[in-house]
């Protein structure tokens, strides 16, 4: 069966001495530090971390494969109601106004008119969410857009900060992180801007939002001019996502019908899994404008340099950490030699945490 | 010994048929063909048709990927695959004790093979990774649901192939021999495991080798999952934080690497293992 014997040994012992290296490499255990990540005196410090997406996170935590997780609303507060775990910290308590979900728009699409009354249905729909009468209305739209019961959703909405607009300064810290974090593997400069200020001066476009509130702030009632009846404008969002809620508020409030945009006829929703999905729907032009995460928005604006700027915030803060009760951890420090999901390296809520662990000298590792 | 070698038929009649083309060696040809994929490759980007990274660029990443690792996860190439690799070894040896013996039974005996058959017919079709949901609802109390859910998606894939390749194996057993050897008075003992089981050898690790293929390809998606880095969240984690083309592609070099080396290791032992093939 075998012709050139010579090199067919050559080869498979060339191949057996690849796979010797590679179990032995995987088997010697630590290696020298590397850059990235800070060098520390001793492995005492060290914080497990594992990527995971969120609903995988409460079954891991339910059978005590993690010893908690960090995640958005409404994930913590189900594993909490679910009595798998409590709270450690709230994203307050570690980085207050941390940017999170934002309405961006895709810089191919021009028209500035619909641009207005999306922008004009969304911060309609954050002031109803943020007016104390609408309590009961925001509880069952919340409930209906997530599918969860409204208990756990209640205690959810109060850990969200709902805006019109995010914080600049705290998106600039994000940034920061990233770059920090050796997660940028292109500048800004590689994009086309001078610097990071003007990078963000063209990426947290407050313009349009600025002439709305400002009219708005005039005249309650105001609305933009309808957009025309034969336009076909196409948002994306995340499914069920609570820090999103504004744009079912504006659907189910009428916002939208009342600028000319009906579903089905000039407004087309589209739902995606997760920012990433919505980066790359943005990148092939599936979409004109979306709702999604501050940390893709951004990591896949520089990496990948798909043009989209922001034009709204949707929310702030809104993540929290959530820790078995069983182990006793009470304070950061405790989560030494723990290990903890994270929803991906470079997200929002593994910056928090970064932050969070770093403030106490304890040092995150990817496990 | 690729994974398309076939032996032709003048051969396995013991003739050697002197074609013409084979004074260059085959070899010639795989190394041809290695370069003419690089070229391919390079002319992609070098005509701008594809963002890609060239093969160069490339190669460069992935010897840093190897040697000092991916800063942004701490960890080196080979130790993320080992990860991977942990997982599948493990799964495959589970999916051999248990579908060999399945398969030899199966391939014995009639009757049961038509009672396990009646299952296994609805399950076959179900691809590795429509369990996940499912064997999260049956890992979730078992301590590591995580892993054991990648074990299991990956054992699902490994089983079928080795299943039906052993039962294949003992059904293409020759039945002279079998009679033959029943004639002269062996026990059904003797007839399994002096004339059975080394004729469906052959099979059997044909089935295993397929096995550890699609087993190695179901690791990545089930890795999706979450859990420890892996090669196959190492990818999607790389393109979810974006402009990290050249470590995907390095990753994926990286499966298809190790899927080679399997593939060669398994016919190697099979080459030790099975000298009457």
């Amino acid at each position: 069966m075998y012709t050139g014997n010579g090199i067919k040994k050559v080869l498979l012992v060339s191949v057996l001495v690849v796979i010797a290296a590679m179990l032995l490499s995987g088997c010697s255990g630590k290696k020298e530090e590397k850059s990235g990540q800070q060098n520390v005196k001793n492995d005492d410090n060290l914080v497990y971390l594992v990527q995971t997406p969120p609903p995988n996170m409460l079954e891991q935590l339910k059978a005590k494969e993690i010893d908690g997780f960090i995640a958005w609303e409404p994930f913590g507060t189900t594993a909490i109601n679910a009595g798998d775990g409590k709270y450690l910290f709230k994203s307050p308590d570690i980085w207050e106004d941390h940017p999170c979900c934002v309405l961006a728009v895709s810089q191919s699409f021009k028209d500035s008119k619909t641009i207005e009354a999306v922008t004009w249905a969304h911060i309609k729909a954050v002031r109803f969410i943020n007016d104390p009468n609408n309590k009961e209305k925001v509880l069952n739209y919340a409930a209906e857009f997530t599918g969860k019961n409204p208990e756990i959703v209640s205690e959810a909405l109060k850990n969200i900060t709902y805006v019109e607009y995010p914080a600049k300064d705290e998106f600039k810290e994000y940034y920061n992180s990233l770059e920090e974090g050796k997660l940028l593997k292109k500048s800004v400069t590689d994009i086309g801007f001078a610097d990071g200020e003007k990078f963000f001066d063209g990426f947290l476009q407050d313009s349009v939002y600025k002439s709305i509130a400002d009219k708005l702030d005039k005249d309650p009632n105001w609305k933009p001019s309808s957009v025309p009846g034969n336009i076909k404008f196409r948002i994306g969002y995340l499914n069920a996502d609570l820090h999103q809620l504004p744009i079912y508020v504006a659907e189910k409030e009428g916002y939208y019908r009342n600028v000319g945009l009906v579903a089905g006829r000039t407004l087309e929703t589209k739902t995606y899994q997760n920012g990433v999905a919505v980066m790359e729907a943005f990148k092939v032009k599936d979409i004109d404008m979306a709702y999604l995460g501050g940390a893709p928005a951004t990591l896949k604006r520089i990496n990948d340099d798909i043009p989209i700027e922001v034009v709204a915030g949707a929310n702030n803060e809104g993540s929290g950490l959530v820790v078995r009760s069983d182990l006793g951890i009470n304070t950061v420090e405790d989560l030494k030699g723990k290990t903890i999901a994270v929803p991906g390296v470079g997200t929002v809520q593994y910056t928090l945490l970064e932050k969070a662990l770093r403030e106490k000298g304890l040092r995150p590792v990817i496990k | 010994m690729g994974l398309f070698n076939y032996t032709p038929a003048e051969k396995l009649n013991g003739q050697t048929a002197a074609r013409p083309g084979k004074r260059f060696g085959n070899s010639y040809f795989r190394g041809f063909s290695i370069v003419s994929f690089l070229l391919g490759w390079q002319l992609l980007v070098s005509f701008r048709l594809l963002e890609l990274p060239s093969p160069f660029e490339t190669a460069i990443v992935f010897l840093d990927l190897v040697v000092h690792g991916d800063p942004l996860y701490n960890k080196t190439l080979p130790e993320i695959v080992w990860s991977s690799l942990r997982i599948v070894v493990q799964a495959c040896l589970i999916s051999i004790l248990i579908a060999v013996p399945l398969g030899v039974l199966m391939g014995a005996v009639e009757w049961f093979r038509h009672y396990v058959d009646a299952m296994l017919e609805m399950l076959r079709p179900i691809p590795p990774l429509a369990w996940i949901p499912l064997a999260y609802v049956i890992f979730a109390n078992a301590g590591r649901p995580t892993e054991y859910v990648q074990i299991f998606v990956v054992f699902v894939g490994a089983f079928f192939p080795i299943l039906l390749d052993t039962i294949h194996g003992i059904s293409m057993v020759n039945r002279i021999h079998v009679e033959a050897a029943r004639t002269m008075g062996a026990s059904r003992k003797q007839v399994l495991t002096q004339i059975m089981l080394p004729g469906s050898l052959p099979s059997i690790f044909n089935g295993i080798r397929v096995g550890f293929g699609v087993g190695w390809m179901c690791i990545v998606a089930a890795e999706f999952v979450g859990g420890k880095l892996g090669i196959g969240y190492y990818i999607w984690s790389s393109y979810s934080v974006g402009g990290r083309v050249a470590e995907i592609i390095s990753g994926v070099i990286a499966i298809g690497l190790v899927g080679t080396v399997m593939n060669r290791f398994i016919l190697f032992l099979e080459k030790r293992l099975v000298p009457w093939r």
